[in-house]
């Protein structure tokens, strides 16, 4: 090979690994970045993972994570080795088509794992309960009625894992000597003691080989945990799925460094290993003696034992009582939970949701165990009028009191018997100062070719929409069809001209920021958010009027911990939780007191004055919500027009 | 008189449909060096499965030293094996796979109650070195199996199976992927060993004349059927059938008729024999070595014949011989040239006569001799290309 080509070669190999590593890299640098941007570097910080480790969130979902991740690739281990044995051992006319059989699961679709395991669970534990409903009352015994939590979560783990073990430890058996088991057997083996001995050391390549692989492809899996975690139990996938409602937090940069070095010294440790076994052999001078080798095992056995068990250990500080939450990502200070179970001894699992939608559907297949959810008024109305909603007992909710009358008997609950308000804000429109030539005061630059290529617009359909039908002077919530084509149109129309650079949800953070598009339709506490990183943006609820929204807290008619969903309520509406909330997320709190004092409340925590333009846009003051309306329930016709709009709009 | 170790009674194997051992009798007595001799699939290795455990009969008993182990697990048998590609444990060094065996706690009774015994240290290595020694391996303990020659890993492995003092050695066509020198020596080594340990060896192969070197009795095999048991000079002089005749050595067999004792008839002349005991005029099988035919000049000989093919083969030439029309192989040190008439003479020692069997017909003929030669000379094939070390 002559220079040029080795030169060649070596220049592909390194794309390949930028291309393979970069964005780790980039990844791992944000981990370190002093602001909440994706995009802009703003000094060095370990600011997020100081965070990370108060989020109690993030930290039980990774504890989860990684138990799961651990138990189900061992357990998997174990099991699809024995597999793949007995396998090896069988007829080549039974092999053959059970090893297909084996196979189909890997190619299967995860969702459809996900979903069948998820109805299986459903329907088997539903037979149970019922079962053993009727044996208690009628024996007055006390049989355990069953929900799906961390054990399905991991019995589901170990099955999907079990192929890939299978799978990797075969090749293994079949390059072995038939004749070694046979030999150690000879030797005066029994069958097992020939298993440990010999067979184990040959196929050792390939049983951690499916191991790690295992154990990867548990830490990554979001959709199977997704229909199998239950209520009370979420993996990190899932919490940072949750997140995508607002913006992934950069503790998940951190989180995710964690993970990768951790897995990397794992490697680097085998690794190692192997070289050392490799030197040894080489050099037999050298060779360890047996016993060191056996006690080697044993201590290695030892370790992984104990911190099994330190593990499930730390997971049994079950209290008796927990509540199971479905809230939105990065929409609660975890110190509030942590506070919470502190005051109560309530264990609180807090699961994360991405919309309104998923959290609906999750609840209407059923088994979702969930005691209290969040979600935004249009939902509340439709659930309400589903009767999925429970009557709240507000004599257990005394700080019902503090909340502002202008957030009461809202018309998603009429005679307010169903929810209380946790937060609420405005949809308006962000623009940089320094890209527009005058300020924006109306939806008009949202369809104005003048702005052509610098409009992000939002990306779900009942706001794009809204937006629309304000502009044109519309309810957001008409039933009428020709009011809605009009709206449509007038997208339509603008997406046409080209506008719109891009739809979108979350990313608008990014671009905002780093002043890649100069227009868009968000939330205001987000605008907050993005104001931190790039003071040149400014918010503004147009004069048409616009969204404003509330989300409620309610609970589920057949929640399991109705006492404790209570509790939780009251606990949230306090002052201080109000105070400390909005703080954390920028939202406006229903809790008139706390909304008046927040200024003070910022002062005393920060030393310095709050912005007041910035006070008024997060609490949006009476004249502008005058002009504001919020979302109904729309009718299922009016949705599914909805629907089929948004589809011939056609977005990516 | 020899003690009787071993005896298989009436066994029988069947996978599937197919019979792979058909009533199998047979006995091993202590110390002796016994040989599976047969080509190919005639159930000689499953025999030999039988003995070691791994396999049970459909039918039939095993008995060992009287007491039946039909069904024993090999791990609790008095057996050990040396495996046809040897089954070294390729992540063990060369002390290690010795000391495997030794390593494996035992279940001994003592003062009644069941114990695990394990043996000292010391004594695992004092009986390893001992055993390198024995199969000249001393030094070798710290070497990786991998970097061992095909021999040397032969040694391995039989002084893994020897260190537990097994009553039998089990061995598996042990020397198959040997190079030719290299089999040699390790054949009378093998005997050496045999006689220095004083147990008994069974012994699979299907190369005759490693059979016939080493065998104290050779257990002839065929179509999982046991065609005659008996000494090297029993089965090479006295082969009971046209299959024996054939797989030992070489052999133009001959349709006959034995008129009385001590005369038969074949090319429609009478010969006279050293065999007896045949009803009159019953048609035989008539062998006769390569090896015991003196070619004479023409007009001296009890038959005429044209040569057809001659090849050198160092100590004597390969020649065949056109007796009106059919073709025998004789093995000469005179040379005599394609297209010479000769003679033969058959002494009665030289003629050996056999009961017609299902082998009839089947062997014996050098008509199409470059075929049948071909496939007499190739008994060496090595299993899948695996490279043995050769140099020692």
């Amino acid at each position: 090979m002559n220079g040029k080509n080795r030169f060649g070669g070596r220049l592909a190999m390194a794309l390949v690994f930028v291309f393979l590593y970069a964005p780790i890299f980039v990844l791992m640098v944000f981990s370190f970045n002093d602001s909440t941007s994706r995009t802009v570097w703003q000094g060095f910080s370990l600011h997020w993972y100081q965070e990370l480790f108060q989020d109690g969130i993030i930290i039980n979902s990774l504890y989860t994570t990684l138990l799961v991740a651990l138990l189900s690739s061992l357990i998997a281990t174990v099991a699809g080795t024995f597999a793949a044995v007995g396998f090896y051992n069988m007829k080549r006319r039974w092999r053959t088509p059970l090893m297909t059989i084996n196979n189909i699961p890997m190619t299967n679709a995860d969702i459809v794992t996900g979903v069948s395991m998820c109805l299986l669970f459903v329907a088997a534990f539903g037979a149970w309960n019922s079962f053993a409903q009727q044996i208690n009352t009628a024996s007055g015994t006390s049989l355990p009625t069953l929900a799906m939590g961390f054990g399905t979560l991991l019995i589901a783990h170990i099955t999907f894992n079990i192929p890939y073990v299978i799978l990797s430890v075969g090749p293994k058996l079949r390059q072995m000597d038939k004749n070694l088991v046979e030999a150690a057997q000879d030797l005066g083996c029994t069958w097992m003691q020939a298993f440990f001995k010999v067979v184990l050391p040959e196929i050792k390549p390939g049983v951690v080989n499916g191991l790690l692989i295992a154990f990867t492809m548990s830490v990554d899996d979001f959709v199977i945990s997704y229909f199998t975690a239950g209520p009370a139990t979420s993996t990190l996938a899932m919490t940072i799925y949750g997140m995508t409602k607002k913006r992934i937090s950069p503790k998940i940069n951190a989180v995710s460094t964690l993970l990768f070095v951790t897995v990397l010294l794992l490697l680097v440790i085998v690794n190692l290993r192997e070289a050392g076994q490799e030197r040894r052999r080489k050099h037999p001078g050298r060779a360890a003696s047996p016993g060191s080798s056996r006690r080697g095992t044993v201590l290695g056995a030892g370790a992984l034992a104990a911190v099994i068990l330190a593990l499930v250990l730390l997971s049994r500080q079950n209290s008796a009582r927990v509540l199971n939450i479905c809230g939105w990502g990065e929409n609660i200070d975890p110190a509030l939970i942590e506070q919470f179970q502190e005051e109560t001894g309530i264990r609180v699992n807090y699961q994360t949701a991405e919309s309104n939608e998923a959290m609906y559907s999750k609840v209407l297949m059923g088994g979702s165990g969930y005691d209290v959810i969040v979600p935004s008024d249009y939902m509340v109305s439709q659930m309400r009028q589903e009767g999925l909603l429970a009557e709240l007992n507000y004599d257990n909710i005394p700080n019902f009191q503090l909340i502002g009358d202008a957030y009461k008997n809202l018309p998603y609950d009429p005679e307010n018997r169903y929810t209380v308000p946790y937060t609420w804000g405005t949809l308006g429109i962000i623009y940089n100062t320094t890209m527009v030539d005058e300020p924006i005061t109306s939806w008009s630059a949202l369809f104005d070719p003048q702005y052509a290529g610098q409009v992000l617009m939002i990306n779900n359909p009942r706001d794009a929409i809204g937006v629309a039908l304000l502009y044109l002077g519309y309810s957001v919530n008409t039933t009428d069809e020709g009011e809605i084509r009009e709206a449509y149109e007038l997208l339509r129309q603008a997406k046409a001209d080209g506008v719109y650079q891009s739809f979108v949800m979350d990313e608008v953070y990014d671009k905002m920021e780093a002043g890649e598009a100069a227009i868009a339709v968000y939330y205001a506490g987000d605008f907050l958010a993005m104001h931190e990183n790039n003071p040149d943006l400014a918010y503004v609820v147009p004069q048409e009027g616009s969204n404003w929204f509330v989300d409620a807290m309610c609970v589920l008619k057949d929640a399991p911990h109705k006492e404790e969903a209570e509790l939780w309520i009251n606990f949230i509406c306090s002052t201080d939780s109000c105070l400390a909330n909005m703080d954390y997320i920028w939202y406006a709190s229903p809790n008139a007191r706390a909304l008046a004092e927040y200024p003070a409340y910022y002062k005393s925590l920060y030393g310095e004055e709050m912005d007041p333009a910035l006070y008024e846009i997060m609490a949006a003051p009476a004249e502008v919500l005058a002009g504001c309306e919020s979302y109904d329930a729309l009718p299922a016709e009016v949705g599914d027009l909805y629907k089929n709009l948004w589809t011939e709009l056609g977005i990516g | 008189m020899a003690k009787e170790l071993i005896r298989l009674v009436d066994c029988c194997m069947s996978y599937d449909d197919t019979q792979v051992l058909d009533h199998i009798n047979l006995y091993i007595n202590d110390r002796e060096f016994l040989t599976l001799l047969g080509p190919s699939g005639c159930g000689k290795t499953t025999t030999l499965r039988i003995i070691g455990g791994f396999t049970t009969p459909t039918s039939g008993k095993v008995l060992f030293d009287g007491q039946e182990i039909s069904s024993l697990p090999p791990h609790l048998r008095q057996v050990n094996t040396v495996f046809q590609r040897y089954a070294l444990f390729p992540h063990l060094n060369v002390f290690e796979n010795v000391a495997f065996g030794l390593r494996i706690p035992r279940r001994e009774e003592i003062n009644g109650k069941k114990k695990k015994v394990k043996l000292p240290e010391e004594e695992i290595r004092r009986r390893v070195l001992e055993m390198l020694e024995v199969v000249s391996l001393k030094g070798f303990e710290e070497r990786h199996v991998g970097e061992l020659s095909g021999g040397q890993q032969q040694r391995v492995a039989i002084a893994r199976a020897l260190v537990n003092r097994p009553k039998v050695l089990l061995l598996d066509e042990p020397l198959g992927a040997l190079d030719l020198r290299l089999r040699k020596d390790m054949q009378s080594e093998l005997k050496r060993i045999q006689q220095q340990m004083g147990i008994t060896f069974i012994y699979v192969t299907h190369d005759q004349e490693e059979a016939l070197a080493m065998s104290d009795t050779i257990v002839v095999m065929d179509q999982g059927r046991i065609q005659q048991i008996g000494t090297p000079e029993d089965v090479y002089n006295e082969p009971k059938n046209a299959f024996v005749a054939d797989f030992i050595g070489e052999s133009n067999i001959l349709d006959g008729i034995m008129h009385q004792d001590y005369v038969v008839e074949f090319f429609n002349r009478k010969f006279k024999c050293l065999d007896k005991g045949f009803a009159p005029m019953e048609p035989v099988d008539v062998v006769i070595r390569p090896e015991d035919v003196d070619i004479v000049p023409v007009e001296e000989g009890q038959l005429r014949g044209t040569v057809t093919a001659v090849t050198f083969k160092g100590v004597h030439y390969d020649t065949i011989v056109d007796f009106k029309g059919y073709k025998w192989l004789i093995q000469t040190t005179d040379y005599h040239p394609v297209g010479r008439e000769i003679g033969i003479v058959l002494n009665p020692d030289d003629i050996h006569i056999m009961h017609k069997s299902s082998y009839s017909g089947m062997f014996g003929d050098y008509s199409s001799y470059s075929e049948e030669y071909d496939e007499i000379n190739d008994p060496t094939y090595v299993e899948d290309g695996e490279e043995a070390g050769y140099e020692e």
